[in-house]
């Protein structure tokens, strides 16, 4: 998308697109259904589970399980960082997807090269930076807050998982 | 793109933005400081503490897109009357507005956009108790001025991101040999804008790797008569790249910068100075976290580190000039870090500073805390 384009599209588009009142803590719907779509595949059927106030997404396509997601936000320097974090059904991590980035540094936690550290890993792993996880130099505020986030964040799914808090 | 497109665009969004101005305000407070013990070696140096830094972070989000950002520093401790040293200070204030990820404008006091340390100098992010001399002689930290620009990331996901800023400029009577143009900087207090000038960055990240590039140039004159009163007169143009690189238990980082002054000899002339045509150098470091060798399973750090500066000053001087070799600094600085988090740090350090002359030489142990949150 050229640089015209894409602010012209920033100054027409549907004012629902920025105007959520909970702006500052989520993402948009559709950005939320197109990164499940994007880890679990096309088609899936996505319903929410409540633990408590806490909403996961449980992903199945044809009655067959296919894994659970959950977002969530943690603090940047001075703005959240909203993310979500994807299991499969034996609670390994299938993805991390960064949903909204709103500050003007440290924006590379979002990229491939820096998430797909995290595919494979289970609750039993490490995941600090400088051990499993590499910093991103410039961003290590960033980096050390979305690897914390990710690492309780898949603790909480593999524990309600195994309690059978969602299944 | 057309300017005129642009602009219309351009002002069919800024209205757009107040509308959603209310719709999720936050305000967040961070900091980072320093205290530091220093001791020269030699006769009639008693060793000094200081509380080097304090300062103040403190953001607003307006909206999502709309954010003011700020940094406000205590040096020294405290400022009292009639006594010299100590300065209060705003670092940074300044406007963002995210148009798009790939341009957010920003307008006010900004970080001039060179090196590693001066955009990112909070204590725990750097090794030694100091930051490294070449960031005060050469690129004069915290590099701040006033003006506007924009900021962003290129491309989607390729790991670009830039910088770029229009400020106002140096000004030549300031310059000295020993610090270059640190002298020059006006700071945004009262600034002249005689000399608007131009900066920028671009770099490129993936995991580990950091590689970055920076410009200056704009002219110092400031209007005197005895220089020139063009915008570009006594021109000052800098040229820098770095590059950070961690491995997890190895780091490294360098820095490189040439700092051309044009007619430096009527610098000198008009303030009777001894500065150089042009200032150049760098420097190199390397880290290893022990810890990963002696407690593998701890999530703690001790980095010991080893970093060779070498820079000139005087590196070419105009007619008038004689150079002066012990402005060839050759600097050792060796230490540990202890982080027992990644944002807070006990560091120690030896620092062994060498000229091509011999002349002023010294050696100096320094020790210190650092945190930001």
């Amino acid at each position: 998308m050229g640089f015209c384009s894409a602010l012209a599209s920033f100054a027409l588009s549907p004012l629902t697109s920025h105007l959520s009142p909970l702006a500052a803590q989520s993402a948009p719907p559709g950005k939320i259904a197109k990164s499940v779509e994007r880890i679990f595949g096309e088609g899936v059927k996505v319903d929410t589970l409540k633990v408590d106030t806490v909403s996961v997404l449980r992903v199945s396509r044809g009655g067959a399980l296919l894994g659970f997601a959950r977002m969530r936000n943690v603090k940047g320097k001075d703005q959240p960082i909203t993310y979500l974090v994807a299991i499969d059904p034996n609670d390994a991590l299938k993805d991390v997807d960064v949903l909204v980035y709103r500050e003007p540094y440290g924006g590379e936690v979002a990229y491939e090269p820096w998430r797909k550290q995290f595919r494979g890993k289970t609750a039993g792993a490490p995941l600090v930076v400088g051990k499993d996880i590499r910093n991103i130099s410039g961003a290590t505020i960033s980096s050390h807050s979305v690897t914390l986030g990710v690492r309780q964040t898949l603790a909480e799914l593999t524990a309600w998982h195994a309690a059978g808090r969602i299944r | 793109m057309r300017a005129p497109q642009f602009l219309a665009v351009l002002a069919l969004a800024l209205p757009m933005a107040r509308l959603h101005a209310q719709d999720s305000e936050s305000t967040s407070i961070g900091g980072y400081g320093e205290v530091h013990y220093t001791n020269a070696t030699g006769p009639n140096t008693p060793g000094e503490v200081n509380v080097k830094r304090f300062v103040l972070y403190l953001a607003h989000s307006f909206s999502e897109r709309l954010a003011f950002r700020s940094e406000l520093e205590l040096e020294d401790t405290k400022i009292a009357g009639g006594e010299p040293g100590g300065e209060v200070a705003l670092e940074q204030a300044y406007l963002d507005y995210q148009i798009i990820p790939e341009f957010t404008l920003r307008a006010g006091l900004v970080i001039v956009p060179i090196g590693i340390v001066n955009e990112v100098h909070e204590p725990p992010t750097f090794n030694g108790v100091d930051r490294p001399n070449f960031d005060r002689d050469v690129i004069p930290t915290t590099w701040r001025e006033i003006g506007l620009g924009a900021v962003g990331t290129l491309a989607g996901a390729s790991g670009l991101s830039y910088r770029a800023y229009l400020v106002n400029g140096l000004k030549a009577s300031g310059f000295e040999p020993v610090s270059g143009i640190r002298g020059g900087r006006q700071e945004g207090k009262e600034a002249s804008f005689a000399n608007p000038s131009l900066t920028g960055r671009l770099e490129w990240a993936r995991p580990g790797l950091r590689v970055g590039g920076s410009f200056w140039y704009g002219g110092s004159a400031n209007q005197d008569p005895a220089l020139g009163t063009g915008t570009f007169d006594n021109a000052v143009a800098l040229l820098s790249a770095d590059a950070r690189y961690d491995t997890g238990p190895f780091m490294f980082r360098g820095v490189l910068a040439n700092i051309s002054i044009a007619e430096a000899e009527a610098i000198n002339a008009a303030y009777g100075a001894q500065v150089g045509s042009r200032i150049n150098g760098g420097y190199l470091e390397g880290a290893y976290n022990l810890l990963s060798a002696l407690a593998p399973k701890s999530v703690q750090r001790l980095n010991a580190f080893l970093r060779y500066e070498n820079y000139d000053t005087q590196a070419k001087v105009p007619v008038g000039v004689v150079r002066d070799e012990s402005l060839a600094r050759r600097i050792t600085t060796f230490g540990l870090s202890y982080k027992p988090v990644y944002n807070a740090v006990f560091k120690g350090d030896y620092q062994l500073q060498r000229t091509k002359s011999g002349l002023g030489e010294g050696e100096v142990l320094s020790l210190g805390v650092g945190y930001q949150f």
